[in-house]
């Protein structure tokens, strides 16, 4: 019996694993395909000789691309604001999500349903950007940050995070006459260290990967990062044209072009192997609650 | 701290237990350090989140930009009468519900199969490999994913054109076509968020007791059998909560990938209201109709966001909260 089920698994098992492998094919494909023509010679690029390996491997497209100040910018830009807007999101979540997870918080009703209704009342673009408009951030950095500096769903995860942490931890720091701030910073964030990580890997990607806020908010091409630039360069041509008309593979070399893409795609996916674990949980503790 | 204070003093925790009887004032004080801890927390919901519901004030209002917000003149319904009025409502109204609903009809099932695929695989590092790559695009972000879809798309050397010369077709310009706009968007979102979601499937997979198969075994249940009588029933309430709340979010579609996607050949097709609101409104200055259409918009959202949660709750899940 054991032989024979062993033996109908295999037939199961092996048209399993094809479906599969064509499934991650599919998925992979398109990335490995835009490497490697951005490693390609102009010319196998344009006769279509460029399957999956690079045809006569070269760094042109990159060394061409970085010539063109507008990335090496863009990039710094969006390191910028990645750094920045992850950390205010962060600390910000944390000393939100602290008083809401303590039971007898002054309060703390109250604030919880005025946080979920916001989830809610979602009044749209405009007068969202009527509000930074009327704070002038238009133009800063902050435009980018603050609007956006505690995304709901992350600061319910964390306050369940800090709800279910040990309660004698706090009693036992309460007795050695610790004040909140302490027993925040040195006790609970650090202990929270796993939570912490998964929603700032979605804050990290949210601002790596955000462009319509600075498409909206921002107006000096000084202060565009990488994604707003990718746009123009791969989607827009330069006076506001909308490219798809003129067909937009005739504005930049294939290869360059693609080296762009690479180039964004690098930084998250050099992070993608490490966060594996936390992505998989932050999306499992965000499905929990919603 | 005094404002967040005020703001709650109103409702004062009176039934704590009788040996803790706090006075609001008294709670206030012992609680000072989180209060502190709040406020920022407090500023951000009141400005940027509550804030701008004052902002819509101007879908009732001429606004202009050199009179600010208070000083323009109220003109009551105008802009919502010539919003329904005109035909601009009923194509958005239709294109926002067809691709809403298409997306969703489409895309739902894919991340279903794939966490059954991927359970019945008994090797365990095929099945992380799988797994690992197939989340790989939702790591991506969509102005990225949109140059790959008008990359590959392109007439002259996209690579789908390439092979349609292959078998013999002439080259076709996709992205101009109002018949290719749906399919385009619909394929690049089941390749993005197929693995994503697939995740939460595993997860409900993973929650199913192994006696179960145990005693199919035994019985000599195969392979399918299985998958059609144990793990798909199984995994049914997490597809019904699923769906009911991918219902609710179904006016929320991913208006930037349309944005970047569309152009005036598609519009007809493409338009949704996110992406309307954004042309007349940022584009053409013409911020009152916009904040009229997205508050539109933003009541429809809220009633399907509301039932569907409320659904979710009756079929036994749980809602947003």
């Amino acid at each position: 019996m054991v032989k024979f089920s062993v033996k109908h698994l295999s037939l199961f098992s092996v048209v399993n694993a094809i479906i599969l492998i064509c499934l991650a094919i599919i998925t992979i494909y398109p990335i490995l395909y835009i490497t490697a023509v951005s490693f390609s010679d102009t010319a196998a690029v344009l006769q279509g000789r460029v399957a999956l390996f690079p045809v006569g491997f070269n760094l042109d497209a990159y060394a061409q691309v970085l010539q063109d100040d507008r990335i090496p910018r863009a990039y710094l830009n969006t390191i910028f604001y990645t750094v920045l807007g992850t950390t205010i999101n962060l600390l910000f979540t944390a000393i939100a999500a602290y008083p809401l997870s303590r039971a007898g918080f002054f309060g703390r009703k109250f604030f919880m349903v005025a946080i979920i209704l916001t989830m809610f009342l979602n009044p749209g673009i405009i007068p969202n950007y009527l509000i930074v408009q009327e704070l002038g951030m238009i133009d800063t950095v902050w435009a980018l940050v603050l609007p956006n500096a505690i995304w709901t769903f992350e600061l319910i995860i964390l306050k369940s995070f800090y709800e279910n942490m040990s309660e004698g931890l706090r009693e036992a720091a309460v007795m050695d006459g610790a004040s909140e701030y302490r027993i925040l910073f040195q006790i609970m964030i650090p202990l929270s260290k796993p939570a912490l990580a998964s929603i700032g890997l979605f804050y990290f990607m949210g601002h790596w990967n955000s462009f319509f806020l600075p498409l909206i908010y921002l107006n000096d091409a000084n202060m565009y990062p990488l994604q707003v630039v990718l746009r123009d360069m791969l989607i827009f041509s330069e006076g506001g044209v909308n490219a798809n008309l003129v067909d937009a593979s005739a504005l930049a070399p294939q290869a360059m072009k693609n080296a762009t893409i690479v180039l964004a795609m690098v930084p998250v996916l050099l992070i993608y192997p490490f966060a594996q674990k936390y992505f998989a949980k932050g999306v499992m503790l965000g499905s929990e609650k919603g | 701290m005094s404002q967040a204070g005020v703001e709650a003093a109103s409702t004062p925790p009176k039934k704590s237990a009788p040996r803790r009887k706090l006075t609001a004032f008294q709670h206030m004080k012992r609680d000072r350090q989180l209060l502190i801890l709040f406020i920022p927390c407090f500023l951000f919901y009141l400005i940027f989140r509550y804030g701008p519901l004052y902002g819509l004030l101007i879908a009732f209002k001429d606004y202009s930009v050199f009179t600010g917000i208070i000083e323009s003149p109220w003109v009551g319904l105008k802009h919502f009468i010539n919003f329904f009025s005109g035909q601009d409502f009923w194509k958005l109204f239709k294109n926002t519900l067809i691709l809403g609903v298409t997306s969703m009809v489409f895309s739902f099932p894919f991340p279903i199969i794939l966490a059954i695929l991927l359970n019945e695989v008994r090797v365990k590092w095929f099945k992380k490999s799988v797994q690992t790559i197939s989340y790989m695009p939702s790591f991506l972000s969509v102005v990225i994913i949109s140059s790959m879809v008008i990359d590959f798309l392109s007439p002259n050397n996209g690579i789908i054109n390439q092979i349609l010369s292959v078998f013999g077709f002439e080259s076709k310009y996709f992205l101009i076509d109002p018949n290719w706009f749906r399919p385009i968007y619909i394929i690049s979102d089941i390749w993005t968020h197929t693995g994503y979601e697939a995740i939460i499937y595993m997860a409900a997979i993973a929650g199913i007791s192994p006696s179960l198969y145990e005693a199919a075994r035994v019985d000599g249940a195969k392979r399918r059998h299985m998958i059609f009588n144990i793990t798909l029933p199984s995994l049914m309430p997490t597809i019904i909560i699923m769906f009911v709340l991918k219902t609710g979010q179904l006016l929320r579609i991913g208006y930037e990938k349309v944005l970047l996607l569309y152009n005036p050949m598609t519009y007809d097709v493409a338009d949704v209201f996110s992406t309307f609101v954004y042309r007349k409104g940022l584009l053409e200055a013409n911020y009152s109709y916009a904040a009229a259409v997205g508050l539109f918009e933003a009541l429809v959202a809220m009633v399907l966001l509301l039932s569907s949660n409320y659904m979710s709750r009756r079929l036994g899940g749980k809602g947003l909260w």
